[in-house]
């Protein structure tokens, strides 16, 4: 028997036992939409490879990381220094978190203006928000973890802020912390909730996201929907693959380029009762909302302004995680109204960013 | 008195028995689990210092000390006596810098002021720093959370 068909009958044997026989005749099948909006379609497909790649450099760091008070700093810096080629795996960590955070705001924004949450897609949306939550708590627990003056005191401020919310708020707070104060215990929470917890909630709910796009399959432009015309179509399988893995590839290349001349630096340890640095700032993607509590005063009428702040956020937070039960119109109408909210969104984080880093 | 008609059907009301029976053996489960999710946390009753260490301080200076994990400033008044602060932001709980030249207090964080009674005067603060009783024993500097009573 020669190898080919040793092969063959492996695969028959591994059908007849899992019947992935109906996947993949699915996937031959499957076709996406071709249309001048496919191109944000492959934002998705990027942002699962910056996620694969998050997971293989986040394991190899695990391997040397150690979340403590005393070695937490000084197992980043053997990382960096002594470990071979393990600057570039936290580099590449690095810079891959953020192209991940980068291409989830594109994903969510291109979705928002294309209207493709609407009926029946609204789970999809609603996945997806979950996941930018994910995606934020990686960025946040992750930030913390070289145990320098910034990240110490990114963190004091970020776990603070729940507690404006009123009733749960302190409880949040501690939960996070793991007690009153950001201490050593904080580190090594923080630690689970990035290696663990998270990957964990992420995985479930890729899986439906995932499902319910494969489900559903991809929107079709509004355009399309009104004059009903016939859209060309494209076969996921090898056509639409190749093309995306012309993109992962310059991704890839960007990627390794940033990360080998730009690793990110590594601060003095932490030090529980030093005074904050001078003009910290959390990573780009948080400066927005950093923004926003800085410019609401100590007090609005009977509120705290942070408080405010914080209920602000929150309710945003909420319209966003149900925009497609606010926006129920039929897939066909436009939505100006509500694109122009998503402009004035875009620039209103752009403005706040901006000024923020001028600040 | 009878009822003529059951109010519930059997199987209602052996589901019910059911959920309520598997509910609480969750709850059972799960006070555990969240219970141990909190370590236990006490704020010293008192710090002791050696009052040598902080005889040297020239009015509207300040000194640090350890209270537990958080930044504590000695500071010695105009008049001569002593004052000690929980040295941590009320805004979003940054730790702050005491300046001696303004003699004020600042968080870097928010750019948040305080006077250097610890009154917040500036920025995004919404109370004055937390202040702690200072006693003189001797040589010693007693610290302590609370005025006694």
């Amino acid at each position: 028997m020669n190898t080919s068909r040793m092969g063959t009958a492996f695969r028959a044997w591994l059908d007849e036992r899992l019947g992935w026989g109906t996947v993949l005749t699915f996937l031959r099948g499957k076709k996406v939409p071709q249309t001048r909006h496919t191109l944000w379609t492959y934002t998705g497909s990027a942002i699962l490879m910056f996620f694969i790649i998050q997971v293989v450099t986040g394991i190899i760091l695990a391997f040397y990381y150690r979340p403590t008070l005393k070695e937490a700093n000084s197992s980043v810096a053997r990382i960096m220094t002594e470990v071979p080629l393990g600057w570039a795996v936290r580099s590449v960590h690095f810079w891959s978190a953020t192209f991940m955070i980068s291409f989830v705001f594109i994903h969510l924004v291109s979705i928002w203006i294309l209207k493709s949450y609407r009926r029946p897609r609204e789970m999809t949306w609603m996945s997806g928000v979950l996941l930018l939550v994910c995606t934020m708590g990686f960025g946040f627990t992750g930030y913390l973890l070289p145990w320098d003056d910034l990240s110490l005191a990114a963190t004091k401020v970020g776990t603070d802020i729940p507690r404006a919310i009123p009733v749960i708020g302190n409880f949040f707070t501690k939960l996070l912390r793991g007690g009153e104060d950001v201490s050593g215990d904080t580190l090594t929470r923080f630690f689970g909730i990035h290696i663990c917890i998270l990957p964990l909630a992420l995985l479930a709910v890729l899986a439906v996201h995932v499902f319910l796009i494969q489900k559903l399959g991809m929107s079709l432009p509004l355009e399309a929907e009104v004059k009903k015309k016939q859209v060309r179509e494209l076969p996921f399988w090898p056509n639409f693959i190749f093309r995306e893995m012309i993109l992962w590839l310059v991704l890839l290349g960007v990627l390794l380029s940033l990360a080998v001349f730009l690793p990110p630096g590594l601060g003095q340890a932490a030090d529980l009762r030093a005074p904050a640095p001078e003009g910290i700032k959390p990573e780009w993607y948080f400066l927005f909302l950093f923004q926003t509590l800085k410019i609401f005063p100590a007090h609005v009428l009977f509120l705290s302004g942070e408080t405010l702040a914080v209920l602000f956020i929150l309710a945003g937070g909420l319209i966003f995680f149900f925009f497609p039960f606010l926006d129920t119109k039929p897939a066909s109408r436009k939505g100006k109204i509500l694109t122009g909210v998503a402009w004035l969104f875009i620039f209103y984080a752009l403005a706040l960013t901006i000024w923020s880093l001028l600040d | 008195m009878k009822l003529k008609t059951s109010l519930f059907s059997r199987r209602q009301f052996l589901n019910g028995l059911l959920a309520g029976g598997l509910g609480s053996l969750a709850a059972a489960l799960l006070y555990p689990l969240l219970k141990s999710v909190l370590p236990p946390y006490r704020e010293p009753d008192e710090v002791r210092l050696p009052l040598a260490d902080y005889v040297s301080l020239a009015p509207g200076e300040a000194k640090g000390f350890a209270w537990d994990i958080k930044p504590g400033f000695l500071k010695k008044k105009a008049d001569g006596r002593l004052a000690a602060f929980v040295g941590v932001c009320t805004h979003l709980d940054c730790n702050v810098a005491y300046l001696p030249k303004q003699r004020k207090f600042f968080c870097a964080c928010h750019e948040g002021w305080y006077d250097e009674e610890g009154r917040n005067i500036g920025g995004p603060p919404p109370a004055p720093l937390r202040r702690l009783t200072v006693v003189l024993e001797g040589e010693t500097i007693i610290i302590k959370k609370e005025a006694p009573a």
